[in-house]
């Protein structure tokens, strides 16, 4: 570029630069900085809230559908095992059952579907805990879905 | 001490939370004072200033941090700005510009010279300044208060409005020239 073309934008630029300084940058209203510190703290609340929806939801819905299987499952081994036989023996003739307690309660024992009901209650347990938790922090997440809803 | 922006990024990323707030004291008043001109409304650009910030907020850790954070905020700016105004279908448009952005009444006149002493002397200069810039189109409203009072280079300002570099450098000659001509036309 021609120098005397420099000069002159350079001239220029200091012109309206010093132009413009009459003109000083509104001043924001006091309080709007409190204003958007407050609408980002809001924001990560809501943020906050979604992700815990989110997780609660899952883990519900996980686990309902655990509890039902593995209650499923349960009912199946126990009509497939002799703890019925064994139960129904016991209530039936009770003397007996009196005069024997140790070997029915083994039979008992040895009979039980362990594995089936292990899965069953700790999926029963996570449930409710859910649920639980759901209900402790029930004003927060139900003001949320009733927000996200209207 | 004095942060760079970028330092100031990283550092919030990393979980610093006042580094955030630092930053948004830093932008507040240029933020604030770019959406007032560009909707020409304090109450408004004050809505829109909290927008922008909870914007930037939002995705500050998406932001690549080998550009400019100033161009970036910038352009959420005029982005935000641009959609509030197009909900309130108030958008400005221009009354000068043909279809290709060009300007019949600013191609015809002679090219941008140092301002002359006595506009620069005038009293109340900066009333009759406010009522010139105001009748300027907004698109020109902005290359000059971004070029001037935000000291943004051209290259910056055609990243923040989006537009090419030379769309840019035109239109901000012939803003300086429709501002020199209104503010001779005042007493």
């Amino acid at each position: 570029m021609h120098p005397f073309i420099v000069l002159v934008s350079r001239d220029m630029r200091k012109d309206y630069e010093k132009l413009f300084a009459n003109l000083n940058p509104k001043e924001p209203p006091l309080g709007l900085f409190d204003r958007i510190i407050l609408a980002i703290k809001q924001e990560q609340e809501l943020r906050h809230t979604r992700r815990l929806l989110f997780g609660f939801l899952s883990l519900l819905l996980i686990s309902l559908i655990t509890t039902s299987l593995s209650g499923a499952t349960l009912v199946n081994q126990i009509e497939s095992s002799g703890i019925t036989y064994f139960i129904s023996t016991a209530v039936s003739d009770l003397g007996t059952f009196f005069a024997l307690w140790q070997d029915f309660g083994l039979a008992i024992l040895e009979s039980l579907p362990i594995m089936g009901m292990t899965i069953f209650l700790l999926s029963l347990a996570i449930s409710v805990f859910t649920l639980r938790l759901f209900l402790h922090r029930k004003r927060l997440l139900l003001g949320y879905l009733i927000q996200s809803f209207t | 001490m004095n942060y760079s922006d970028q330092q100031l990024v990283a550092d919030y990323i990393a979980g610093d939370e006042k580094s955030l707030e630092i930053l948004i004291k830093r932008y507040l008043k240029p933020i604030y004072s770019f959406i007032c001109r560009y909707v020409g409304n304090e109450q408004e650009a004050e809505d829109i200033t909290q927008e922008v910030f909870v914007k930037v907020w939002r995705s500050l850790k998406k932001f690549d941090q080998s550009k400019s954070f100033k161009t970036w905020i910038f352009s959420i700016a005029k982005n935000t700005s641009i959609d509030w105004l197009r909900k309130k279908k108030t958008i400005p448009f221009s009354s000068f510009e043909n279809e290709e952005g060009k300007n019949l009444l600013t191609e015809k006149l002679a090219d941008p010279a140092p301002l002359p002493n006595k506009i620069l002397e005038r009293a109340g200069i900066a009333e009759i300044l406010n009522i010139a810039i105001n009748q300027l189109n907004p698109k020109y409203r902005m290359v000059l208060f971004l070029r001037y009072n935000d000291y943004f280079n051209f290259r910056e300002i055609a990243e923040v409005l989006s537009e090419p570099l030379n769309t840019i450098k035109s239109r901000h000659r012939r803003a300086l020239i429709l501002l020199k001509k209104l503010l001779f036309i005042k007493p």
